[in-house]
């Protein structure tokens, strides 16, 4: 049987970790930022999974379980709040939702 | 697996991304043609955008969805070694859904099920 | 193996109970009648809090997944004791017209984060800990968003879950490194395995990182004033208090347990930020002019000098952190007590509306003043009591340099403090805000919290009952 070694196994972890970063602090539409946090969410139960299989041990899967959980329930309350943001601004540009702010900041 | 090979595989991780993104900035050849930015390049014409208005209805059914379809992702294991785990375990699942109903009659008593 | 283990959760049990009563009662309330609850829910949470002063052993539950002792149990009433006057506090503004279909949902949010907190307290491995966490921490966005009609609320809804998403996201990353690492989510077998590797050391990093997103500490504090000033004042003083409150226990139980190992590396990162809060916060908190968002940068310095109670790593300063959390809860909620009232009944929240203040609202100027005052440290008043044991704490651990840099951040604090209060006392303004009687329930709350101010600084059991519970690194 073919298996991959842990190193690389990580490595993929990371790198969808960083993706997920980087869509974040580079996307700014609101829902894509969202979408960019769950690979964020993804890839940490990723290396949770990966552990767990090298320690030989079921907590990392019940871990990832409860990340799936998490995740499902954020993508809930931030899709709602996406919406009403919407209701209000008329726009998903994280940029032009900045009603408040410094008052002194010109 | 030593914890130095990690750090630079972690680290390699970022060079990589932030390699790609800006390699594929940089070398493919820039094209301003209009018909480059459609969905569908050979295709038909597109109509309408793509940001579509949905009705709000979905959403609410997704997320109702969404709460029973994890929900399964707890039942499952449960399922697996019932036997085993025994009555106290029977009643925590029993609590679990009673909760899960609770917030069901919730979206009911709200209106959240009747489609508008 | 009796049900009776089960008593060691009794916080999370009454707490849970309580919530689905709240919730069965408001599926069988017809019509418009739901403003009935808010005294109901004030009673059965003044119950709870109540019988979280019952003694109760220590113990750990479901292989060490949740464990409880004394100094935990004191953590939970006092995170308690805020939320019942944050409860008394809003009740005046949840009666309003526009709130009138959606008062038992706060109470519902708001009691599923305070369990959330408590089972994140007491959590005795990191899967108990990342579901505590996010429960405490997924309902306040929404609560920040309560306000459906005004445009700020929505944006301080959102700005506070993409911030919390992405802080539990890279917290969680930091987690599944330990774990790589290490072999176990048990703090306990964790600690055991720790031995500051670079790998574990980049974990810690991203952990801290986290936590310093939910406790809002210098590079992380970004979301912290914008969201304090979006949400409703209620949310705004259980971000500032309570979850500000919870995170900080819970970290210091962690860095005095699990990170154990590492000590002499978290307590140069403590240093480092610890300083900058207190400066960049306050060096901020003296340009703003919206009282909300003053507070928030307040809260943001006052969290760099809880961590001047951590570092040392001794068991007087984890007392000293709980009891300065107390007296910061009754101070706090004090001030906040003070600008929802005014909030509520002429929507000022600027400081120079605040000018004359005293001469037609006497009674609430005095006691905003013994607020601030307390909040910044003069002597009288309790607020001096917590900084004084926190600078001990930093001292004992040789840490006279930061100790200095406290103080000298204590003086700076001082003048953006008196700034209000001058505003209130001495300034004279043509268009003053009119005397006006508050309601029962509001009252309540002020006098609740002035009693605390004052009796957790006249009476030194406090201190010494909960030092009887604490421990060192």
């Amino acid at each position: 049987m073919l298996t991959i070694p842990i190193e690389t196994q990580i490595l993929f972890a990371g790198i969808l970790f960083f993706l997920g970063l980087i869509g974040l602090l580079v996307r700014r539409n609101m829902i894509f930022m969202l979408m960019s946090i769950e690979i964020m969410l993804n890839s940490a139960g990723l290396v949770f999974i990966i552990a767990g299989n090298h320690w030989k041990q079921p907590d990392g899967q019940v871990m990832f379980i409860f990340i799936l959980t998490v995740a499902a329930v954020e993508v809930a309350i931030g899709l709602a709040l996406i919406l009403q943001v919407y209701h209000h601004y008329k726009t998903l540009d994280a940029d032009a939702v900045n009603k408040l702010r410094d008052q002194n900041s010109k | 697996m030593s914890s130095e090979s990690l750090i630079l595989f972690f680290i390699v991780g970022a060079v990589f991304v932030g390699a790609v993104l800006i390699f594929s900035s940089l070398v493919p050849p820039k094209s301003k043609n209009p018909q480059k930015s459609e969905a569908y390049e050979c295709g038909i014409p597109t109509t309408g955008i793509t940001w579509l208005q949905f009705n709000i209805g979905y959403y609410l059914f997704a997320i109702l969805f969404l709460v029973f379809d994890v929900e399964t992702v707890f039942v499952f294991p449960w399922a697996v070694v019932m036997k085993e785990l025994g009555m106290i375990a029977f009643v925590e699942i029993i609590i679990f859904f009673v909760i899960l109903g609770l917030g069901l009659l919730y979206a009911w008593k709200k209106h959240a099920l009747i489609w508008e | 193996m009796g049900l009776e283990q089960y008593l060691l959760m009794r916080h999370e049990l009454v707490l849970t109970l309580i919530t689905l009563i709240i919730l069965i009662a408001e599926l069988c309330i017809k019509g418009d009648n739901s403003r009935k609850i808010r005294p109901f829910a004030i009673i059965l949470f003044f119950i709870a809090t109540v019988v979280g002063f019952l003694p109760l052993g220590e113990g750990s539950l479901f292989g060490g997944m949740f464990q409880t002792n004394g100094m935990i149990l004191i953590m939970k009433n006092v995170l308690n004791i805020g939320v019942l006057i944050i409860f008394i506090q809003s009740y005046t503004w949840l009666g309003n017209e526009e709130n009138k279909i959606k008062v038992s949902e706060f109470f519902l949010l708001m009691l599923s984060t305070l369990i959330g907190m408590d089972f994140m307290i007491s959590s005795g491995d990191f899967l108990m800990f990342y579901i505590g966490l996010e429960l405490a921490t997924i309902p306040i966005a929404s609560l920040a968003a309560y306000e459906r009609t005004k445009t700020k609320s929505a944006e301080a809804g959102i700005k506070l879950i993409l911030s919390s998403a992405l802080s539990s996201g890279i917290m969680l990353y930091g987690i599944s490194m330990l774990y790589g690492t290490t072999g176990s989510i048990y703090f306990s077998e964790v600690a055991k395995s720790l031995h500051s590797s670079n790998l574990q050391t980049l974990a810690f990093i991203f952990f801290f990182s986290g936590m310093a997103f939910k406790i809002s500490i210098v590079p992380f504090h970004l979301w912290t004033a914008d969201v304090y000033e979006g949400a409703p004042i209620s949310v705004t003083s259980y971000l500032s208090v309570i979850s500000k409150g919870a995170a900080v226990f819970i970290f210091v139980i962690m860095l005095f347990t699990v990170f154990r190992a590492m000590t002499a590396m978290w307590q140069d990162v403590l240093y480092i930020t610890s300083v900058l809060t207190m400066t960049i916060g306050n060096l901020f908190a003296m340009r703003q002019k919206n009282l909300k968002r003053f507070l928030a940068f307040s809260s943001i310095s006052q969290a760099g000098f809880i961590f001047l109670g951590m570092i040392g790593g001794n068991e007087l300063g984890m007392t000293s952190v709980v009891y300065f959390m107390l007296i910061y809860i009754f101070s706090n909620l004090g001030a906040f007590g003070v600008v929802s009232a005014i909030a509520n009944r002429t929507g000022k929240e600027n400081r120079d509306d605040y000018d004359g203040l005293y001469l037609t609202n006497p009674k609430l100027s005095l006691l905003m003043m013994i607020a601030l005052f307390s909040l910044a440290g003069i002597p009288p008043v309790a607020g001096f009591f917590g900084k004084f044991f926190l600078f001990t704490a930093a001292a004992k651990g040789g840490f006279y340099m930061l100790v200095l840099i406290g103080v000298l951040n204590t003086i700076i604090s001082l003048y953006y403090y008196l700034l209000v209060v001058k505003a209130m006392f001495i300034n004279k303004s043509e268009t003053p805000i009119q005397y006006f009687k508050s309601d029962g329930y509001t009252r309540l709350g002020l006098i609740i919290c002035f009693a605390g101010i004052v009796f957790t600084g006249l009476f030194s059991f406090v201190f010494e009952y909960i030092r009887v519970y604490a421990f060192g690194v």
